[in-house]
């Protein structure tokens, strides 16, 4: 089967610091994929490039079989890739019924229509009410969402990626803050999403990587170190030496010497 | 109308009903927080004119065409979150575009004469707004809005240039005067007592224009963009699309208000394209409240109520008083009177619902 996603040589260089070099892998359809890596790996900014929000200096970027290393964010979304953003990005003055429903005509037809409200759009207040349900936050809906816990904010961060109901989900941290409970209850809800939905995400959380993805990949230095299956990770001494870490590991001339 | 319930988180009973497919409630709580008030306030409007004397009615005329114009820089400013300072430039473009219309081009129905200047309005704001969101930008992705801002000022300050400098056609810095009574058709003749019942008609149909686009699937997308634009375009929103189109709603309403002040005031000078105009409508968003509708329409009672006095007892001293507004607005209602009344408003039928 073709890959859903692949990147060919993607660099990307800030000035003289190279924050990704020539990095390369694919993603069958139903995959689930952790990157990990220490803080400054380039994690983030390899999600920004699949994203649209930076563009690599070099390389290409395929979805779906089709070009889209200079695809706008929105047009990337209106293809079928959603993400989540370690920094919570909400709409904070907004009720979560209406994050809900802003979320979800996001890749609707609707979002254009200038008369028609909002607010009595049937088949959109089910869906909102479908999606809330889903992420425990439906008896939140009339909360402000500044108002809510930061754990809270963190569900509705997920459900918001959630609602364009995307083939491809980028979710960069999503236990990012939260508490072992809260992590925990994040694990589980992203174990129970379908296969139709392909996963590649972020994460420092081991519990979270080994409890989600079949495979995993290790980012340093913008360049992917190794991958393999989570028993192989588990295993591996390039993964412990880098990134559950030994001194020599963050010095890049004595990691070269290895 | 009272279908959309604009900004009452607390309308479970609502929600219920659209889910449930249930049968409204005897008496809606919409219809009680937004209806009803509407109601009394558009009668109380309707029937002003045989209580008070011409003078006040013409003020209130005022009222209305300074609350529409405020209104529709609210479209952008408070819903979008895209600050303007040269909102002016649509109500100029819009006013001078009816009065060149009837002196110059001899159009006297009014109903073209708007049209034409409504489709000039949109024309100019398609046009500036490319420069504005492509090159100065405001929003993710844009360097500092203050460049937007600055270019804003820059519009309405350019258009009043040109306004003065294309004598011929504007009447150069005298301006333009001596603008007929609208001629609707049909014979029917619109005296300045008239003319009180055509703004009415015409704001009352714009602002429900406008109170449906704000509510609508768009309007919300609007608001999302105000809150967190990176968000809305991870969500596959264009949002420099939105940015563009809110741009040219705002300015068509701008320019709608432009026309009914031309037809109002007879006359017509450059000022009315240039920032001290801008600036009216930004004392309007502000002391009104960018949150609520209807907070512009509010302020703009109380601006045009300090403006006839001051031109009364204290003309020398406008711009003082004018600042004085600024200021003060910004010291005691940081808020706005909007958020105020409507605080004021839920305790009330809250009390009596309950």
């Amino acid at each position: 089967m073709a890959p859903l996603l692949e990147v060919r040589g993607v660099s990307l260089h800030f000035g003289g610091l190279a924050a990704l070099h020539e990095v390369s892998f694919g993603l069958e359809p139903g995959e689930r994929l952790a990157l990990i890596g220490p803080n400054g790996a380039g994690k983030t900014t390899l999600f920004n490039v699949l994203t649209g929000q930076l563009k690599p200096s070099a390389g290409h970027v395929f979805f779906k079989g089709q070009d889209i290393t200079h695809a706008k964010v929105f047009e990337r979304t209106q293809l079928g890739m959603a993400r989540s953003f370690q920094i919570t990005s909400l709409f904070p003055y907004q009720t979560v019924k209406v994050n809900a429903l802003i979320a979800l005509q996001g890749t609707r037809k609707g979002r254009y229509h200038l008369f028609s409200g909002l607010m009595g759009d049937r088949k959109m207040q089910a869906d909102a009410r479908a999606l809330l349900e889903a992420n425990d936050l439906w008896e939140l809906r009339e909360e402000v969402v500044s108002s809510l816990a930061y754990g809270q904010q963190r569900r509705l961060e997920i459900a918001l990626s959630l609602a364009s109901d995307p083939e491809l989900l980028l979710l960069d941290e999503p236990s990012c803050g939260l508490t072992t409970v809260e992590s925990a209850e994040i694990t589980a809800k992203l174990k129970e999403l379908g296969k139709k939905i392909t996963v590649l995400m972020i994460a420092h959380d081991m519990d979270l990587v080994f409890g989600v993805a079949e495979r995993v990949m290790l980012l340093h230095y913008g360049e992917i170190m190794c991958e393999g299956t989570c028993d192989e990770i588990r295993t591996n001494q390039m993964v412990r030496d880098i990134y559950m870490g030994t001194r020599k590991a963050y010095d890049p001339m004595a990691q070269g010497e290895e | 109308m009272s279908r959309t319930p604009e900004e009452l988180p607390g309308d479970e009973a609502y929600t219920g009903d659209v889910l449930a497919g249930a049968p409204a409630p005897r008496v809606p709580r919409t219809f009680l927080a937004i209806g009803l008030p509407v109601l009394v306030i558009a009668v109380i409007v309707l029937v002003l004119p045989l209580f008070i004397p011409s003078f006040v009615a013409s003020l209130v005329t005022k009222m209305m065409i300074y609350g529409l114009f405020g209104v529709s820089l609210n479209i952008i400013w408070g819903y979008a979150g895209i600050p303007s300072f040269g909102h002016a430039a649509f109500f100029g473009v819009g006013a001078y575009g009816a009065g060149i219309l009837i002196l110059k081009a001899g159009i006297s129905n009014f109903w073209l004469n708007l049209l034409l200047a409504l489709i000039a309005t949109a024309v100019i704001a398609a046009i500036l707004g490319v420069p504005a969101f492509r090159v100065f930008g405001v929003g993710a992705g844009a360097v500092n809005p203050i460049y937007f801002l600055l270019a804003t000022i820059a519009f309405g300050e350019i258009l009043s240039r040109v306004a003065i400098a294309v004598r011929p056609v504007t009447g150069g810095s005298t301006g333009l005067s001596g603008i007929p009574e609208p001629q609707l058709g049909f014979g029917f003749r619109v005296t300045s007592g008239r003319y009180y019942y055509l703004v009415f008609v015409l704001v009352a149909i714009c602002l429900y224009i406008v109170w449906r686009i704000v509510n609508s699937h768009y309007g919300y997308a609007l608001r999302g963009i105000h809150d967190n634009e990176k968000r809305m375009q991870a969500l596959g929103y264009n949002t420099w699309l939105y940015k563009y189109t809110s741009w040219i709603i705002a300015a068509v309403f701008g320019g709608m208000a432009g026309v009914l002040f031309a037809y109002y005031g007879n006359t017509l000078m450059p000022n009315n394209m240039a920032m001290v105009t801008s600036d009216i409508a930004f004392l309007l968003v502000i002391m009104g409240s960018a949150t609520t509708f209807f907070g512009p329409l509010v302020a703009s009672v109380i601006y045009v109520g300090i403006e006839y006095l001051a031109s009364l007892y204290l003309k020398d001293r406008w711009p003082l008083i004018f600042g004085a507004m600024f200021v003060i607005t910004i010291m005691v209602i940081p808020q706005g009177l909007g958020v105020f009344i409507q605080k004021l408003w839920k305790k009330v039928i809250g009390g009596s619902a309950a």
